[in-house]
């Protein structure tokens, strides 16, 4: 089972000054991050997208996350 | 590190295919939700694609896409050769008309992000899906 404050952690220190929420959509391995950060600035959504998943990559790929949908828009 | 040959056959693909999505099964039998719901899309836009089935090389294939487009998870959808996104960015484009500014077709009426009940998968696809090696 996923931990949900750890993700959330994970993102947040990858991304100082972003503000960052995970869901768990269907039982503990479908989440969904939504993430305000002002690294978003200027980045395309596929580069945005990228740079919440990288912190967290490592659980997709041990399979204790399944899925992560995810969510960003630019802060500030 | 991808296997060299490999890497190559999946760029090959990314190239041969104007829409290519790399999915978990097939257009006819998707066996995620998120493979199901970008099926359920470009059905909706009624453009040709090809589909591959991650499933049978799983891990090659995160290795490959990894290297390719620093991107590991999917569904995975590629248009005129670049990686467009997952199951969430394909929706919203979807939605927004940008996706078939993309593709080259016209934006359906009512373009809506299918739900998972609704979808009935194997309509305007033409090619059939492939597999590597």
């Amino acid at each position: 089972m996923a931990d949900l404050a750890e993700i959330e952690r994970l993102i947040g220190e990858a991304l100082p000054g972003s503000e960052v929420e995970v869901i768990d959509e269907a039982g503990g391995d479908h989440l969904r991050a939504v993430v305000t950060a002002p690294q978003f600035e200027g980045l395309s959504v596929i580069d945005q997208h990228r740079l919440v998943k990288a912190p967290v990559q490592h659980l997709m790929d041990d399979g204790t996350v399944h899925a992560l949908s995810v969510k960003t828009s630019v802060s500030g | 590190m991808s296997d060299p040959e490999f890497k190559g056959r999946v760029e090959e693909l990314i190239r041969d295919n104007q829409v290519l999505l790399f999915m978990k099964g097939t257009p006819e039998a998707p066996r995620c939700g998120f493979s199901m719901r970008v099926v359920g899309v470009l059905e909706q836009l009624g453009a040709e694609y090809g589909a591959l089935d991650v499933l049978p090389a799983l891990e090659p294939l995160r290795e490959a896409t990894g290297e390719i487009s620093d991107w590991r998870t999917f569904p995975q959808l590629y248009v005129n050769g670049e990686l467009v996104g997952g199951c969430d960015i394909v929706e919203e484009m979807f939605e927004s008309g940008e996706l078939a500014k993309l593709v080259g077709v016209e934006q359906p009426e009512d373009a809506q992000a299918p739900e998972a009940e609704r979808i009935l998968p194997g309509g305007s696809q033409q090619s059939p899906p492939m597999q590597l090696g």
